[in-house]
């Protein structure tokens, strides 16, 4: 490391003098520009959906009052949609979690795993759209699964996926699974890789079986990890809806249209902004509050290294 | 001594299984693109498709892709651009010096992260119909920048934060200035964070979907949302013309994450996991 700083060129010159000022303020002049762009593109939508969520009327306003909010709580498309993300979402996630834990618990400690690693990747590096559209292809139009289900000794005819809420939904998991199951296994691999190797082995000697090395130590272990894993891909799963807008678009009769669809569908395919604006505010509140205890609770590690 | 498990058959053939899942439906995909209309959407699917490369001829011929195409270039390069423009003074900041407020402000810049997109939607909408920004690369450019900012300074950071503070003291009794030291001393020392920064920030800038869908309507489709444009006309879906997209913007990704792939899972949880 030192050689690097002494190759760097730095002719000697006489100490910079600053005022304690300077000093000071140096910092936060390094940080003005990234914290007014952001508080310029966060800060201003907030304020400004509170203000729409108070008005009506698609092209001249009207005050309204807090009559958006009653009849958005009086709303059940609203209180379905908001399910559906909690519901779908958990069950996504838990899915993909599993799935990635075991393969990574296959592969990290494999000579051959970053092969393994860069093959799994693979479908993460499409665009969310484009696999929307590979799987809508593959189970709708083309009726490329419904094909392999006959196949394998199973005739169902020709399964109309998007017309049963169950099968709806399990295609939009599905779509997500396959795309996303990489991010959590990368994570979970260059976790389990960073372990303790001495701990595990000496388990190995004392004759421990490979399930009670893998779930008494190294899941353990990997708590933090699991924990910032779990936390990303949550936050893309709530608001993941390029899926729901080309596969389904809420069908059958809502029960795949998540929140993030809901809002889009009320402020740009109906245009009433003032009432999506007042279910995007109470997002926000929620979001507000999730992302401070979340964030703060499991990136502390990073900020005291 | 007992077999592992993950060197026993069973394990193996979990691992061939997940890579045939992974790769089949890409390999269909694939084809897709090189077979005509009427072997997409036919009574049963069609494995062994005649292949033909007339189709991405006509494809070329009937849709402007190189535009799609340019636009994603544009508006990618020029977010990360803006990124790191701003992110690495901010996270250099982060890194290096303790000051009042630098939890509160490190906190708040990873929570914009956590930003429901769809929250922000409509204001977004508004503020660039004002503007008179709708439907330009620009806004895709200042929307695709601010979404990945945070992510930008944090992984920049979490590279810094781990230089040896006996470098930059040594540095500073010979009397350079902090800004010296940051551009000739910290800036090289943190080049791979700031590689994989840049590179994650591109992925995530090609993939977006809602803001894009919202901002972009004709002249301004990127790749991700020109996808939309085969879906809705009176010929149904046209599938292949999708495929070939998806990987005309799959193959630069491919190549990118190749290059910072020890890098990667840093990179994905902003430095919180080091791989």
């Amino acid at each position: 490391m030192s050689d690097i700083a002494l190759e760097a060129p730095m002719t000697k010159r006489p100490a910079v003098r600053r005022s304690p000022f300077m000093r000071k303020a140096f910092p936060y002049f390094l940080l003005a520009p990234t914290m007014i762009y952001l508080l310029l593109i966060t800060l201003w939508p907030g304020i400004y959906a509170v203000y729409r969520s108070l008005y009506t009327g698609k092209f001249k306003l009207e005050w309204y009052g807090l009559n958006n909010y009653r009849e958005l709580i009086m709303d059940n498309a609203f209180w379905v949609s908001l399910w559906n993300t909690l519901f779908l979402g958990s069950i996504t996630l838990f899915v993909e979690a599993v799935i990635a834990m075991a393969l990574a618990a296959l592969v990290y400690r494999s000579g051959w795993a970053r092969g393994w690693r860069i093959v799994f990747t693979l479908p993460m590096l499409f665009m969310p759209s484009a696999v929307s559209y590979l799987w809508k292809l593959l189970f709708n139009d083309g009726r490329v699964i419904a094909d392999l289900v006959r196949r394998a000794g199973f005739d169902y005819g020709n399964i109309d996926w998007m017309s049963t809420a169950f099968s709806a939904r399990f295609v939009l998991v599905v779509a997500d699974v396959w795309q996303w199951t990489p991010f959590l296994f990368i994570i979970f691999v260059a976790g389990l890789q960073g372990q303790d190797k001495e701990v595990e082995e000496a388990a190995r000697l004392d004759g421990a079986s490979w399930t009670r090395i893998f779930f008494n130590i190294s899941l353990p272990m990997m708590k933090p990890v699991i924990a910032i894993g779990l936390v990303l891909r949550g936050v893309d799963i709530l608001n993941n809806m390029a899926a729901v807008n080309i596969i389904t678009q809420g069908t059958p009769g809502g029960a795949t249209e998540t929140l993030s669809y809901f809002i889009y569908r009320t402020a740009f395919r109906s245009f009433e902004q003032g009432y999506a604006s007042a279910a995007s505010v109470l997002v926000l509140i929620v979001t507000i509050i999730l992302a401070q205890t979340l964030v703060r609770r499991f990136f502390k590690s990073g900020t005291e290294a | 001594m007992k077999k592992r498990f993950e060197t026993s058959p069973w394990g193996s053939a979990v691992l061939w299984l997940w890579a045939a899942v992974c790769l089949l439906p890409i390999i269909f995909f694939a084809t897709i693109a090189l077979r005509p209309r009427n072997e997409i959407i036919a009574p049963q699917p069609i494995y062994f498709p005649t292949i033909s490369m007339e189709t991405w001829a006509k494809i070329f011929a009937e849709w402007p892709i190189l535009s799609y195409f340019k636009n994603s270039l544009i508006a990618v390069s020029g977010s990360v651009f803006i990124c790191l423009l701003l992110g690495v003074p901010a996270a250099y900041a982060l890194a290096r010096y303790t000051f009042k407020g630098r939890e509160d402000i490190g906190f708040y810049i990873l929570s914009t992260k956590m930003m429901a997109p769809a929250a922000v939607a409509i204001p977004i909408f508004v503020l660039f119909g004002q503007l008179k920004m709708l439907d330009t690369v620009w806004a895709l450019m200042v929307v695709y920048a601010a979404m990945n900012l945070s992510i930008v300074v944090w992984i920049i950071r979490s590279y810094m934060v781990d230089i040896p503070h006996e470098i930059e003291d040594a540095a500073r009794t010979d009397g350079a200035s902090d800004l010296r030291i940051m551009w000739e001393i910290i800036i090289p020392m943190c080049l791979p964070g700031i590689i994989t920064a840049a590179v994650i920030a591109a992925i995530f800038a090609m993939n977006e979907y809602l803001f894009t869908l919202i901002i972009a309507s004709k002249n301004a489709y990127p790749l991700s949302v020109a996808l939309a444009n085969f879906s809705g006309g009176s010929d149904g879906i046209i599938y292949n013309a999708i495929a070939l997209i998806s990987f005309l913007a799959f193959f630069p990704v491919l190549l990118l994450v190749v290059s910072i792939q020890n890098h990667l899972s840093r990179g994905l949880t902003m430095g919180a996991v080091k791989g």
